[in-house]
């Protein structure tokens, strides 16, 4: 039993780091219609560049990871601007070959700046709570709150901030938002920027109790598309779900059964949803 | 009508110019060559992973070499009266064997290497088909799987000892220090694997119980603390782990952290000095492992780490990777000098029995080794491990080397 709670509160905070990642890539396929393959680089650049300001330059470990996901903001921004803008009227292929291509070019990147190497990021969150005779660190609640509190600001930030509702309007309808004077631009420029934000949240939250390295990303990528599949491509709650809903799966195979199923248990879900309900859990019409 | 003859103009100017850098970079390069055509160079090619998930090993083996051919042209090489320099030229693999045999085949037929040098078992096993047809060469292989010794082809030098040598004393030493049951949390990868099973082979044979499989893959867990929990759910008294050693040291400080006060045994992918970077060196006491580069006492260990720690970060360690393939480099360069040749493979291989017993002291870094064995494997009969005791020290003791066919 104590087994079982220890392995919830770790599939809970898994969940919480996959939650984070799936909603912004959920954003941006809601918004632009373009899986966005290089997500998963933009987490470990999220990563490296907390590490950046909590190791190099100094500041406090929330501030660091504030200020990174400030710089990936505006690194999103750009990603769109210069990357996917120029290929707004090209075939669907075309993105997701520049997604690529932006994917090993942050890779490259950080493996210049930082090297092919694993590094460590301390934190200044230390020791465990007991919770029912399990063991829980610090680090792994911290993750569970503050992914709650950030998906709570987001709902917020969605439903009534005007900038978070043209978000939603051209998500339902990219013409009909620009009729009513939503400018369309702006608004993947904010998604992707925001999409942005939200991964680094996620990957400085994570980063003390994994490593660093240029590849980090990769696993986090596969599994955060096997979670929007599965959620329904572009709604927030499918993202939400399918990230717990993964994520504790995860767990629990690895501990009940093996680790390498519980690997794979990810795509045995995907596979099953897709040929049961291939429009995903909560699936909605974004097939205009 | 301005406009016409001025985009007609356009491409003719950039021919033009393109022309004169061109020229300009043909001069540059020929004078250049006459420069140096009194002294010959002979490339020494290098095929591993630069970039991707191995990077850091690739990197490391790299670094080795690099520093082995600085030192090496510094003392000047002479091969059949004519001073030639080294020049090593490196491509990325990926880790992907199809990639590093067209790599090596590259190296072979373009820039002529006598030798290459590969770090990944499954590539060197690629490259053995190709190393003595139609294009020969020797390959420097750093890998500790016998497999490629095995094979008998006749151009291949293997580095390191052989990894089957340390499941005995491993559990002898696990057993000692730790108990009778073990928990297997080896890496998934394929080296990974043949560790487990050579592990769990050994520790039966002493009697031992083993518990069930809890293999992770250390590349894609993003999250140590559930795997490691449910490994110490059968109560072990000892545990083997080993991948990458930042990853091998996380999993090591989560099981110290969850209660556990058994033995570990450390594959020899993980170095414990390099672990020590990524945590308190405390988390990583009562183990079994490879020695750490700094506790060889060869004559130029030293020296080696003084420039080592010269050329990269402060922060990181010498590895084996570095240190074996910066010594079998100079046996390699003294090879091609006995030979007198730098471009006869078997030549140089042959060779090599003899330059062992002639390289310079100071290249002894790592259990410099004083054999090689007719099937091409390196080996120091002096073979130690380590114990890292509950004071941080690095205890000694030797590993009997067990032979490289099946």
């Amino acid at each position: 039993m104590t087994l079982f709670i220890q392995q919830l509160f770790n599939g809970f905070a898994l969940g919480g780091v996959y939650c984070l990642a799936a909603i912004g890539l959920t954003l941006v396929f809601g918004v632009l219609r373009i899986p966005n393959l290089a997500h998963g680089s933009l987490y470990m650049l999220g990563a490296y560049v907390t590490y950046f300001f909590l190791t190099t330059v100094g500041v406090p470990y929330v501030a660091a990871i504030g200020i990174a996901a400030l710089v990936l903001f505006c690194l999103g921004i750009l990603l769109e601007r210069l990357v996917f803008r120029p290929l707004q009227n090209s075939p669907h292929t075309h993105h997701m070959i520049a997604a690529i291509g932006a994917m090993f070019f942050f890779q490259a990147v950080a493996q210049a700046i930082w090297g092919a190497d694993f590094r460590r990021m301390e934190t200044p969150i230390s020791g465990s709570l007991h919770i029912l005779g399990a063991e829980i660190s610090a680090q792994r609640i911290v993750i569970i709150v503050t992914a709650v509190v950030v998906l709570a600001l987001l709902t917020w930030f969605i439903k009534r901030s005007i900038h978070g509702q043209t978000i939603e309007a051209t998500e339902q309808d990219r013409t009909g938002a620009a009729l009513v004077g939503i400018n369309p631009s702006m608004v993947a420029m904010l998604t992707l920027g925001l999409s942005a934000l939200l991964v680094t949240i996620a990957a400085g939250l994570v980063a003390p109790i994994n490593l660093l390295s240029p590849t980090m990303g990769d696993s986090l990528n596969l599994k955060v598309f096997a979670i929007i599949i599965l959620g329904g491509l572009g709604s927030l709650p499918g993202a939400i779900v399918g990230s717990f809903v993964l994520a504790i799966a995860e767990t629990m195979t690895s501990t009940y059964i093996s680790s390498a199923v519980g690997e794979v248990i990810a795509f045995v879900v995907l596979v099953a949803v897709l040929a049961i309900k291939p429009t995903g859990l909560f699936s909605k019409a974004v097939q205009r | 009508m301005n406009s016409v003859p001025r985009r007609v103009g356009r491409p003719i100017l950039a021919t033009a110019v393109m022309g004169v850098l061109a020229l300009t970079a043909t001069a540059c390069g020929s004078s250049g060559g006459s420069d140096s055509g009194d002294a010959e160079s002979v490339v020494i090619g290098y095929t591993g992973p630069l970039s991707g998930g191995g990077a850091a090993y690739g990197e490391n083996v790299k670094v080795g070499l690099e520093m082995a051919v600085d030192d090496l042209n510094k003392d000047g090489l002479e091969v059949d009266g004519k001073k030639v320099t080294i020049e090593l030229k490196s491509l990325d693999d990926k880790y992907a064997p199809s990639t590093a045999a067209s790599n090596a085949q590259r190296l072979a037929d373009q820039d002529k290497a006598p030798v290459v040098v590969s770090p990944n078992a499954g590539a060197i096993k690629a490259i053995q088909q190709i190393n003595n047809g139609r294009s020969k060469f020797m390959i420097s292989a750093y890998t500790s799987d016998p497999a490629i010794v095995q094979s008998d082809n006749p151009l291949t030098m293997m580095i390191p000892p052989n990894f089957e040598s340390y499941a005995k004393p491993f559990t002898e030493q696990a057993m000692k220090h730790g108990g009778k049951k073990l928990a297997l949390m080896g890496t998934q990868s394929e080296y990974g694997q043949q560790w487990t099973k050579s592990i769990t082979d050994a520790w039966k044979k002493a009697d031992g119980e083993i518990g069930s499989d809890n293999s992770i893959d250390y590349a894609t867990v993003s999250d140590f603390a559930g795997p490691v929990s449910k490994a110490l759910a059968e109560k072990p008294d000892s545990i083997f782990v080993g991948g990458p050693s930042q990853p091998t040291a996380l999993i090591m400080e989560e099981a110290r952290k969850q209660g556990f006060k058994g033995s570990f045994l450390v594959m020899d992918q993980a170095k414990l000095d390099e672990m020590g970077t990524v945590t308190k060196l405390k988390n990583l006491t009562n183990a079994v492992g490879v020695l750490p580069v700094k506790e060889y006492e060869d004559p130029g260990t030293q020296d080696f780490l003084k420039k080592f720690a010269e050329k990269t970060s402060k922060d990181k360690v010498a590895t084996s990777e570095t240190a074996l393939n910066y010594q079998s480099m100079a046996i390699i360069a003294k090879a091609i000098e006995l030979a007198g040749t730098t471009s006869d493979p078997e030549k140089i291989r042959a060779a090599i029995p003899d330059a062992l017993s002639k390289v310079d002291d100071k290249y002894k870094v790592n259990g410099f080794p004083t054999e090689i064995s007719d099937q091409g494997h390196l080996k120091n009969p002096e073979l130690e491990a380590t114990y890292l005791n509950d004071d941080e020290k690095f205890e000694k003791f030797p590993v009997e080397q067990v032979s490289d066919s099946k």
